[in-house]
C-alpha cells in the first residue's frame, strides 16, 4: 500500500512557479529522499504534502486520506520536522516536548512515557531540563525532531534536518532517522547533502526549479549517467594550456565526457583505471603540470551533475 | 483541552520574560500613583471649565435659606459659566425633561435646609435623561459638597438650629419611578461623586489593559511569523482551538493585571471601587474578553509584528484618548461619550464610574453584556478571518 501519493503537484507564488507538476509515490516503510539545490521546491512541496497550505492544483493522498480535503485526518499519522527550529526557546526541552505531545492530545502517563522515550532517542536526556535557547545548534534540530515523534507518526517528513550543525550531531540525527525507519517508520527526507540521501534513503527523486527530473534507488539514477565514474585531474593554473588541452583531449574521448576548467580537468568513463594513463600522459604532453589525480566513483552529485550541468551545491 | 494548554504555555512564557513581566504588574500601579497626585487637584477646575454651558431646571421646594444660598449663589453666580438656572414648577420641569427640552434638573425637598443643618444628608432629586452621566456628575458634585462644607461652617460660626429628629431621609418618588425615559436619582449620602484620583485610577486602569491586549496580541503576530505556528497548525490544533487558546491567555494575563491596579489602588492609595465588588469583577471580565477579542481579530489581520507594533500602538493611543483615558470624559458632547461606548474601554470606563458612585450590579448588566457580546463577535469575526487566510495562504 502507498504511504504518499503526489499527483501533478503545481503551486505558484504570484506568477513564480514554484512546484510546476511533480508526481511521486512513497510506500509503507520505505525512506524516500528528495535531493535539490537551494530554492529547488523541496519545502514548498513538503509544506503541501502536509497539509500547510493548498495547492494551485495536484492530488496529495496519505493513506486513502485526500490532504487537500481532509488536512486534519491526515495530520494525525504524520510528524513534520520543519526545516527552521520551530521550538519555544524559554521551555526546556522536556517543556517543549510536552507542550507539543499535548498538542497531539498525549496526556498523563503516556505522555511522560513518550517525552522520556524520546529524550532517550534524540540523546538529551541529561539537559532535558535545560532551556532550548542554551543548546547549540546541533541539540536545538535534535529537539526539533523530537517534536515529531511523540505522537508515534506512520509517515516522518523531515524538511533538511541537519542544515548548519556538527558532524557529531549531523551523525547522531541520521542514526536516528536510520533506527526510526527500521522501526518501521516511514520517512521522506529533504537535503541537498547527497551523502545524507544516499546513505539514508532506498528511493531518491532530484529536485531542480519544481520539477522531479529524475526518481530511483540509487543504482537506477546511477544508470542514467551510464554508471560513469569521473577522473579529476588538478592542474597548475600557471603552466597550463587549455586549447593545447582541448586538442590534444578530443582526440581520446567524446566531447561530451570532458570538462576543461582553469585549474582542473574532467574526463566521466565507465572504466576509468583502462583509461587514466592514457589521460594523464595526453594532459602531460601539453606542457601542463599535474597537482593531484582523484576519481570519483558515480554517485548522486554526479548525476545531477549530469541532468542539469550545474553542481548541487557551489 | 489542547486550547488550556496552549494557554498554559503563553502564560509560562510570559512569566518567563522579565519585562513583560515587569511592564505588566509595576508600570501601571507606578503611573496611576504619578497621575493621581499631579493631576488630583487640577482636574475638578479644569473639568468644569471646559465644559459646554448647560441650563439646569430648578424646582425649589424648601423653605428655609440653604436652598437660595445653592442655587443663586452657587450655580447662578459661581459657576455662571456652566450653568444656567431656570425655574419651573414640579411638573413643568418633569415634562420638560420628557420632551427633551431640558436634559437635567433638580427638585429640592421641602426640608432641605432642615436636613442639612441636622446632618442628615441632602434631600435632592437629581432628574436627568439617559447618557448625561457626566452633567449629572458635574451638579452632583457641586451638591455634595455644598452639602458637606455648609455644616461644617455652620458650627464654626456657631449658627447651628436645634437638630429635628423625626426627618425621613426616604426618597421621594411619588410615581416619577414609572417614567422610564427618566432617571432619579436621590442624592443623599449613599451616592459618592467621583474623585479626580478614582477617575484617573479607572481611566490608567483600562488605558493599561488595552496596551497589555496589545502587548499579547503582538506576541500572538510574532509567533505568527515563527516557524512554532506552522507547527502549531500541524498537530491536532484547530483554528478555533488556537484562536480561543489565545484568547484566555490574554483574558488570564488581563484579569492579573486588573486585580492588581483594583487591589493595588485601593489598598496603598485609598481609591474607592464601590460597593459592587460583584459589579467589578463581572465588569472587568467583560472588558477583558471585550478588549482581547477586539485584539485578536486585530491580530488575526496582521502578518508582521512590526506593522502590529505600530498600528497597536497607534490605535490604542486613540482609542485611550477617545476612550477618556487622557482627557476627562466631561469635556466631550454627550453624543461623543455615548458613541464611545462602542469602544471597549470606553464601555468599562464609564461602568466603573458608574460603580464607584455607586450603581449596583444589576445596573450594569446591559453594560457587561454589551461588552461580551461585542468580545465573542470579535472573537467570530478572527476565526473566520483567520481560515479565510491559511485557505489563500501565498495564492
Ligand atoms: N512564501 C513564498 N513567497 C514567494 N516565493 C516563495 C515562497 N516560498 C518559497 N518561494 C520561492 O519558491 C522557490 C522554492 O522555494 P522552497 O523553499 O520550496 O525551496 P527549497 O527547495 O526548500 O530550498 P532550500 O533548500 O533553500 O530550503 C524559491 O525560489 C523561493 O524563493
Ligand atoms: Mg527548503
Amino acid at each position: 500500500m502507498n504511504m504518499l501519493t503526489v499527483q501533478d503537484l503545481r503551486k505558484s507564488f504570484g506568477s513564480f512557479e514554484a512546484v510546476k507538476g511533480v508526481n511521486f509515490s512513497v510506500e509503507k516503510g520505505e525512506s524516500y529522499g528528495l535531493l535539490g539545490p537551494n530554492g529547488a521546491g523541496k519545502s514548498t512541496t513538503i509544506n503541501m504534502i502536509t497539509g500547510l497550505f493548498p495547492p494551485n492544483s495536484g492530488e496529495i493522498k496519505i493513506k486513502d486520506i485526500d490532504v487537500i480535503k481532509n488536512p486534519k485526518q491526515a495530520q494525525k499519522w504524520i510528524g513534520v520536522v520543519p526545516q527552521e527550529i520551530a521550538l519555544y526557546q524559554s521551555m526546556s526541552a522536556r517543556e517543549n516536548l510536552k507542550f507539543w505531545g499535548r498538542m497531539y492530545d498525549l496526556s498523563g502517563s503516556e505522555l511522560e512515557k513518550s517525552v522520556d522515550r524520546v529524550l532517550e532517542i534524540i540523546g538529551l536526556t541529561e539537559r532535558a531540563k535545560d532551556k532550548v535557547s542554551t543548546f547549540s545548534g546541533g541539540m536545538k534540530r535534535r529537539v526539533n525532531i523530537g517534536a515529531a515523534i511523540l505522537h508515534k507518526p506512520e509517515l516522518l517528513i523531515m524538511d533538511e534536518p541537519t542544515v548548519g550543525i556538527d558532524p557529531q550531531s549531523r551523525n547522531h540525527i541520521l542514526e536516528t532517522v536510520k533506527h526510526l525507519n527500521g522501526e518501521g517508520m516511514t520517512i521522506i527526507y529533504t537535503s541537498h547533502y547527497m551523502e545524507e540521501v544516499e546513505y539514508l534513503c532506498e528511493r531518491i527523486g532530484i529536485v531542480d526549479h519544481g520539477q522531479l527530473i529524475a526518481s530511483g534507488t540509487l543504482s537506477e539514477l546511477r544508470e542514467t549517467i551510464g554508471d560513469h565514474s569521473k577522473i579529476i585531474l588538478s592542474i597548475d593554473k600557471e603552466s597550463s594550456n587549455l586549447e593545447g588541452l582541448a586538442q590534444s583531449l578530443t582526440g581520446l574521448f567524446s566531447e561530451k565526457d570532458i570538462q576543461i576548467q582553469e585549474q582542473q580537468v574532467m574526463v566521466f568513463h565507465k572504466e576509468p583505471q583502462l583509461i587514466l594513463t592514457d589521460f594523464i600522459q595526453s594532459v602531460a604532453k601539453t606542457g601542463t603540470k599535474i597537482t593531484s589525480v582523484n576519481i570519483v566513483e558515480p554517485n548522486l552529485e554526479s548525476v545531477f551533475l549530469h541532468l542539469t550541468g550545474r553542481n548541487l551545491r557551489d | 483541552m489542547r486550547f488550556l494548554w496552549l494557554a498554559v504555555k503563553d502564560l509560562t512564557l510570559v512569566a518567563r520574560d522579565k519585562k513583560a513581566f515587569l511592564t505588566l504588574i509595576m508600570m501601571p500601579l507606578l503611573l496611576i500613583a504619578i497621575l493621581g497626585s499631579a493631576f488630583g487637584n487640577m482636574m475638578k477646575e479644569d473639568e468644569v471649565v471646559s465644559i459646554k454651558k448647560f441650563t439646569l431646571g430648578v424646582v425649589n421646594l424648601d423653605q428655609g435659606q440653604l436652598s437660595k444660598v445653592l442655587t443663586e449663589e452657587v450655580f447662578s453666580k459661581n459657576l455662571s459659566k456652566q450653568i444656567a438656572v431656570k425655574y419651573y414648577q414640579e411638573e413643568e420641569l418633569y415634562k420638560k425633561i420628557q420632551d427633551h427640552k431640558l436634559e437635567i434638573g433638580i427638585v429640592i425637598d421641602k426640608d432641605f435646609t432642615q436636613s442639612i443643618m441636622s446632618g442628615q444628608g441632602t434631600k435632592i432629586q437629581l432628574i436627568t435623561v439617559p447618557d448625561t452621566v457626566i452633567k449629572a456628575t458635574i451638579v452632583q458634585n457641586v451638591i455634595e459638597q455644598f452639602s458637606w462644607s455648609v455644616p461644617i461652617e455652620a458650627v464654626v460660626s456657631q449658627m447651628s438650629q436645634p437638630v429635628q429628629a423625626g426627618n425621613q431621609g426616604g426618597i421621594d418618588m411619588e410615581g416619577y419611578g414609572e417614567k422610564p425615559l427618566i432617571n432619579e436619582t436621590t442624592i443623599d449620602a449613599k451616592t459618592k461623586p467621583v474623585s479626580s484620583f478614582q477617575y484617573y485610577a479607572a481611566a490608567m486602569g483600562v488605558m493599561f489593559l488595552l496596551m497589555t491586549v496589545v502587548q499579547g496580541v503582538s506576541t500572538m503576530v510574532l509567533e505568527k511569523e515563527q516557524e512554532v505556528f506552522n507547527r502549531l497548525l500541524l498537530t491536532n490544533l484547530t483554528y478555533s482551538n488556537y484562536l480561543l487558546g489565545k484568547m484566555l491567555g490574554l483574558i488570564t494575563i488581563c484579569l492579573t493585571q486588573a486585580f492588581i491596579i483594583i487591589l493595588g489602588t485601593s489598598l496603598l492609595f485609598g481609591v474607592g471601587w464601590g460597593a459592587s465588588v460583584s459589579g467589578i469583577i463581572v465588569m472587568t471580565l467583560a472588558f477583558v474578553i471585550n478588549a482581547s477579542g477586539l485584539g485578536v481579530l486585530a491580530g488575526s489581520f496582521m502578518k508582521t509584528e512590526k506593522s502590529f507594533g505600530v498600528a497597536g500602538m497607534f490605535a490604542t493611543q486613540i482609542m485611550a484618548a477617545l476612550g477618556g483615558s487622557m482627557v476627562p470624559l466631561y469635556v466631550f458632547p454627550d453624543w461623543v461619550v455615548f458613541i464611545t461606548k462602542f469602544l471597549p474601554n470606553g464601555l468599562a470606563l464609564q461602568t466603573y464610574l458608574d460603580l464607584m458612585s455607586g450603581a449596583v450590579i444589576s445596573k450594569i448588566l446591559p453594560a457587561i453584556a454589551a461588552s461580551v457580546g461585542f468580545g465573542l463577535f470579535f472573537f467570530a469575526l478572527g476565526l473566520i478571518r483567520l481560515s479565510m487566510e491559511r485557505r489563500g495562504k501565498y495564492a
